[in-house]
């Protein structure tokens, strides 16, 4: 009795859980998709007077001591002697607005708009997580570089389990020689190289299609070497569904494999491919880091978090610019959602399969 | 042990099947190793031709790997461009490094992971869990090579140890103590790295196996028996727990070789790392198939051991 | 017989003595020393010095990397040598030499009684073999094109034990160059080899050090592969100091393979390095921050010979891309983008400050060869927009720049993504064309893929590349003007000059190598400069300035613009006193 009453509850709270970790996912994603909103410039835009600025300190007491209830900055100046380095002039306060009129950007990236959530006027900037070498606001392209990163662990995610869904499902469900002949396959695509292939395909892309799109391609290239894995998982359950007594005796009643495989078989898979996305989804933003330390990433001007992060393979911005490890902030929160999403799953998965 | 020869044949025949693969990618990439001589403006486009040509790169890719596969028999493993000498005398020291890398790091992985996942499986949703399951999600979420350079600024701005290198200069200088803590301190930086990296998953696997048997019936049963509670997790939940860790054990093995390319770049480790990546940038096509081909048979190996493991510990893979 | 035992015993004296620890041999009365200038130091010490990566081979004849060259260098010695501080030739193994009057023939007479590193003896024997192995068709050695001047190999002759003749096809302006840096090799080690054709295969990184000796400071010690290799003093060199002491001073010579510039940066502020050989702006500014501390000392010696330049595919349609429109082969449209070119942008973001803009190809610091008139414009997005203007190109609605054909001009550079700088100019160049309303598209490309597209297939439109650096003297640029040359990268393997400029460029270039008197070259390379400035084959950007770094208690040290910048006076190097012998003593 007692033991049962512990499972409901704690099944209560992994639904609450579930739920929990849903909910930030989707605020997490609804602020990169409203990005252009949030961000306060443009990702690309260059500000050569202001490499490496710190992030601007939000003040709510000026000099003199009064307490301001709307933040304000200060512009910031560079310090003559140093390179790179600045300080605030404390001449003029500038508030912070907002839904001021900035750059032009497209909501959601379908209508076109120029409100931004906040800013300051000019001649003073805000660098909510500093600027980069060309100063652009690095807090704009953490939020436009969120769209590519995830953008590109969603659609490797997606090939990875479509391909290990298709495969999976026919080594499981065929058997035999076809099972066989897969998994090998399979064991072939674990220890592929797959870095050097990477190597050898973008140097083999043609020039004039765009940057974002030859990244993509990398990226989908990824994503189809990863179905290893996800395949294998999908043919254990194939396997174990299509051996159960009631999918037997549907056979025996003549049921065709179609019929099989969608009412009796590919249900007992959803939860492992559930699981498997969200567990993937992180990975794959996590190789997107990998391959932008490799050169091989998105390329300048767009912002991603793998190259943002690369940049930190300069040990001088290593030791001097902290702020340039924010980027790392925004891929941990996104990582742990996943994760968070991914062990509800599971657990779910095996509460209802127990 | 039929089942076992059975595994054997199929790593042959994956090593061959990754080793026409290798050939083919590198195939694909444009680009020779004496591509980057033609930039110096005193050498001649014939120059650079006879070379290709005395290093057989004009032979079509079938006659190419024939030979490879010749010189693999002989123990060569191809001819490097770049070192002018017999591949394998390139990789075995380096693998050598590397090795001693990996090998520290996964032990002391294991050796933690062990029996901090069994405790925490044995007491699920105390602080200590939580805690556990916390961080390794952080850990989880962080790239490897952002690790590193974390840890490589930490330690630049303290001075605390030495970074990059394997061992010091006055090495051979020192005495057999002082050679250990050298090559010891060296290894801080690496090691931690792959030891955090890698640490996040063993855990949580040996965490959720245990989980998965501690609920199981004959635990239950033991428990009311009044079997003491380390005997219990050790002499009865883990010997059930064991196959799926032993499968990531054989994961583990597989991956000595391979798995710390990236950090040991990074953290200026003399392994293969470095190796492999400057001689794939300089098209040094042997020594990046011997690197890649060495990688695949050790991840062969790991499988084969896992394999045999298996079978060791549990008569009903026998059965298969 | 006694006298015999004698000897011996002097001789197991001498020689355990030159095993164990190389100490300098006395010089003797028939040796032919060179005497340097430079402070009189002291012996001892190890010298640590960081490296990318570890040296490929051993063998000066087939070495073709610069870090194996950088390491055989310090072992061998040349005929006549550039002198990296002057620019200048100075004697070398040969103590003098003579030239015809036609420029065609050179006698050099040999320094006497100088040994290898192995205590044989080294004379014009040595000179032809090294010669004959060096033009070797069967060996393709990298240095064999810089010994055929006119088409023919140069001859070499042995008048005597100590005189060898060298007579050329034609004269050649920088003949007396052409022997710098060419390693003289042992003959009684490396005949047996090059006879019986395995020349290529001896001198591999795992020699062991008994088979291998040169003439440089230094000889093989150890090699730990993957790690480092360890030289130490030959204690047979033939240079010494105002004290007659013989060179080197320091014990060892040590290279660390410590991996990229990061790496050996923080091994170098570590103290784990003594030297710290190019360094790029922001991590000398990095290191510029506790020099103080450090004990290390930094020199900025002023703008490198080498240009990086945005290039321009110009080659035939027919090899290259179809559909390659044909705005780069008008010469408004180079001029517009050279205009838009933020110089100074690049020079300030890229190098921190510490590089000159360029808009020519011979960089400021080479004070004999650069043509001071040309014109440096004034960065002009305006000028930029007229010249377009002119050239039919016109602006759509929302910006974009069409062509006469209405065709939006849109483009792609490519990059090597290795190298940080020149992928940070494409970023800025992208910005900067945008404001022309260009759409351009960066691609950094690894290195060997670049080259690909550069040498062989002819698909890009654009690229940033870097050329030069290797010798003040014009005559390495050679194959980069001449139409026919190798590396003429903007239109390869012309059988014929494509346009008129580019014809009067091949004169120019063919008239300055043949004439020997300086006035007279200068003049002609001042034309060619301009005609090269004017034509804009390359859009010239800027040139770094070259950074290094030594531990303040290496004295004598002095830092050169020429390669290798910081140790072509090695054997001169030494520590100061009280200040620890190795490089790895912590202040």
């Amino acid at each position: 009795m007692k033991t049962g009453k512990m499972m409901t509850s704690k099944t209560m709270t992994n639904k609450a859980k579930t739920r929990a970790a849903a909910m930030v996912l989707v605020l997490l994603h609804g602020i990169i998709v409203f990005g252009g909103f949030i961000a306060p410039g443009e990702p690309a835009s260059q500000n050569r007077d202001f490499p490496f600025v710190p992030p601007t300190r939000l003040h709510f007491v000026d000099a003199q001591g009064h307490f301001h209830l709307r933040p304000f900055v200060y512009q910031s100046v560079s310090r003559p002697e140093g390179l790179y380095e600045y300080e605030e002039s404390r001449d003029q306060e500038y508030p912070i607005h907002l839904f001021v009129e900035g750059p032009k950007y497209k909501i959601a990236g379908l209508f076109l708009s120029s409100i931004h959530l906040f800013g300051v006027e000019a001649p003073a900037q805000i660098f909510l997580a500093g600027s980069d070498n060309y100063g652009r606001d690095q807090f704009s392209r953490i939020l436009y570089g969120g769209r590519i990163s995830l953008g590109a662990g969603l659609l490797a995610t997606g090939i990875s389990l479509s391909l290990g869904l298709l495969l999976g499902t026919i080594s499981g469900f065929y058997g035999r020689w076809v099972d066989e002949s897969v998994m090998r396959i399979a064991e072939l695509f674990l220890v592929l190289p797959w870095l050097y292939l990477l190597l050898a395909v973008r140097a083999f892309l043609p020039l004039h299609i765009s940057p974002v799109q030859t990244f993509f391609l990398l990226i989908a290239v990824i994503g189809s070497v990863g179905w290893a894995r996800p395949a294998r998982l999908v043919r254990g359950v194939v396997l174990s569904a299509r051996t159960r007594k009631y999918v037997l005796a549907s056979r025996g009643f003549g049921a065709s494999d179609s019929y099989v495989l969608r009412r009796h078989v590919l249900p007992h898979t959803y939860g492992v491919l559930l699981t498997q996305a969200a567990l993937l989804v992180p990975q794959y933003v996590i190789a997107e880091v990998t391959l932008s330390f490799l050169g091989l990433g998105l390329s300048e001007p767009l912002p991603s978090w793998g190259n943002l992060l690369a940049n930190l393979q300069q040990y001088n911005v290593l030791v001097s610019y902290w702020w340039m490890f924010a980027p790392a902030m925004a891929l941990v929160v996104f990582s742990l959602g996943y994760l968070a999403l991914a062990d509800a799953f599971h657990k779910r998965l095996q509460s209802v399969t127990v | 042990m039929n089942y076992l020869t059975r595994r054997l044949i199929h790593g042959i025949m994956l090593l061959i099947g990754a080793s026409i693969l290798c050939f083919l990618f590198a195939d694909f990439a444009p680009g020779s190793f004496f591509d980057e001589i033609k930039l110096n403006p005193q050498i001649s486009p014939e120059t650079v031709a006879a070379l290709r040509s005395r290093y057989g790169l004009d032979q079509p890719m079938p006659v190419r790997y024939v030979r490879w596969a010749k010189s693999v028999f002989r123990g060569e493993w191809g001819y490097s461009f770049a070192y002018n000498a017999p591949v394998r005398s390139l990789l075995a020291v380096r693998a050598g490094n590397t090795l001693l890398l990996t090998g520290v790091a996964t032990f002391l992985a294991w050796l933690i992971a062990v029996p901090w996942g069994i405790w925490i499986a044995a007491h699920p949703g105390r602080g200590i869990d939580r805690l556990s399951m916390g961080s390794t999600s952080v850990l989880l979420s962080v790239p490897e090579l952002v690790l590193a350079l974390g840890l490589l600024y930490l330690v630049v701005r303290t001075h605390a140890l030495p970074v990059g290198g394997m061992v010091s200069l006055r090495f051979d200088q020192l005495g057999r103590w002082s050679k250990i803590r050298d090559l010891a301190t060296h290894l801080v930086i690496p090691v931690t790295t792959l030891v955090l990296a890698n640490l996040p998953i063993i855990l949580r696997h040996v965490r959720s196996s245990m989980m998965e048997v501690l609920k199981a019936p004959f635990i239950q049963a033991a428990r009311g028996h009044g079997i003491s509670k380390a005997s219990l997790l050790f002499h009865y939940a883990l010997p059930a727990a064991a196959n799926p860790l032993i499968s990531l054990f054989g994961f583990s093995m597989g991956g000595l070789l391979s798995g710390s390319l990236l950090v040991e770049v990074v953290t200026g480790w003399p392994g293969l790392g470095p190796l492999l990546l400057e001689a794939t940038m300089s098209r040094d096509l042997y020594v990046v198939v011997g690197v890649v081909m060495s990688s695949t048979l050790f991840m062969i190996l790991g499988n084969l051991l896992a394999d045999a493991m298996l079978l060791a510990a549990d008569p009903r893979v026998r059965m298969q | 017989m006694r006298r015999l035992a004698w000897l011996a015993a002097l001789v197991l004296v001498l020689g355990s003595n030159s095993l164990a620890r190389s100490s300098p041999q006395p010089a003797q009365s028939d040796e032919e020393l060179q005497i340097t200038d430079g402070e009189v130091g002291r012996y001892g010490g190890s010298l640590v010095v960081g490296q990318a990566a570890e040296p490929k081979t051993l063998n000066p004849v087939t070495a073709a990397d610069v870090r194996s060259r950088e390491v055989i260098g310090r072992m061998m010695a040349d005929l006549i040598h550039i002198n990296r501080d002057s620019q200048r030739t100075e004697p070398a193994l040969a103590k003098s030499w003579a030239a015809s009057r036609d420029g065609r023939v050179f006698t050099l007479k040999l320094r006497r009684g100088l040994r290898f590193s192995d205590d044989q003896p080294f004379d014009a024997d040595d000179v032809v073999f090294s010669f004959q192995v060096y033009l070797d068709e069967k060996i393709h050695s990298p240095q064999r094109d810089l010994l055929i001047v006119g088409g023919k190999p140069i001859a070499v002759q042995k008048i005597d034990s100590y005189t060898v003749r060298f007579t050329l096809a034609q004269p050649y302006a920088a003949a007396e160059r052409i022997f710098d840096s060419l390693a003289m090799l042992p003959r009684h080690l490396l005949e047996k080899a090059y006879q019986e054709n395995r020349f290529t295969q001896v001198w591999n990184i795992n020699e062991s050090p008994a088979a291998l000796a040169g003439m440089g400071p230094f000889r093989l010690k150890h090699y730990v592969p993957g790690q480092r290799v360890v030289l130490e003093r030959n204690p047979y060199f033939w240079k010494m100091d105002q004290k007659r002491q013989r060179l080197p001073y320091l014990d060892e010579l040590v290279f660390l393979f410590v991996g990229n510039e990061e790496a050996q940066v923080i091994r170098f502020q570590a103290g784990d390095t003594a030297i710290m050989n190019r360094v790029n702006a922001e991590n000398y500014i990095l290191l510029s921050r506790d020099a103080q501390n450090g004990g290390y000392g930094l020199f900025d010696l002023g703008p490198s010979l080498e240009y990086n330049f945005l290039l321009f595919n110009l080659n035939d349609a027919k090899a290259s891309r179809a559909n390659r429109p044909a705005w780069f082969s008008d010469l408004r449209f180079r001029q517009a983008v050279s205009s838009a070119i933020d110089r100074e942008g690049i020079v300030k973001l890229v190098y921190a400050g510490r590089a000159v803009p360029l808009w020519g190809n011979v960089s400021p610091s080479n004070q004999l060869w650069v043509n001071q008139s040309l014109p440096h414009p004034a960065r002009s997005l305006e000028h930029a927009r007229e010249l377009l203007k002119a050239a039919g190109f016109s602006w759509r609605g929302d910006g974009r720049l069409m062509d006469g054909k209405s065709q939006t001009v849109e483009f792609s550079i490519i990059v090597s993504s290795s190298n940080n700088q020149r992928t940070k100019i494409a970023t800025i160049i992208q910005d900067d064309l945008s404001k022309l309303g260009m759409d351009v598209h960066v691609v950094p490309l690894e290195f060997r893929a670049l080259l690909d597209r550069v040498f062989q297939t002819f698909d890009y439109d654009a690229a940033i590349m870097g050329l030069g650096g290797g010798d003040a003297d014009p005559n390495p640029e050679m194959n980069v003007w001449l139409s026919s040359g190798s590396t003429h990268l903007w239109h390869l393997g012309e059988t014929k000059p494509a346009t008129d400029w580019e014809a009067q460029l091949d004169q120019l270039m063919q008239q300055q190598m043949v004439e020997l008197k300086y006035d007279r070259r200068k003049r002609l390379y001042d034309q060619a400069q301009q005609v090269i400035a004017a034509n804009l084959p390359y859009v010239f950007l800027a040139t770094p300035n070259i950074l290094v770094g030594a531990r303040k208690n290496l004295a004598n040290f002095k830092p050169a613009v020429l390669e290798p910048n910081t140790l072509w006076n090695v054997e001169q190097l030494y520590f100061r006193e009280g200040s620890g012998a190795t490089a790895g003593a912590k202040p």
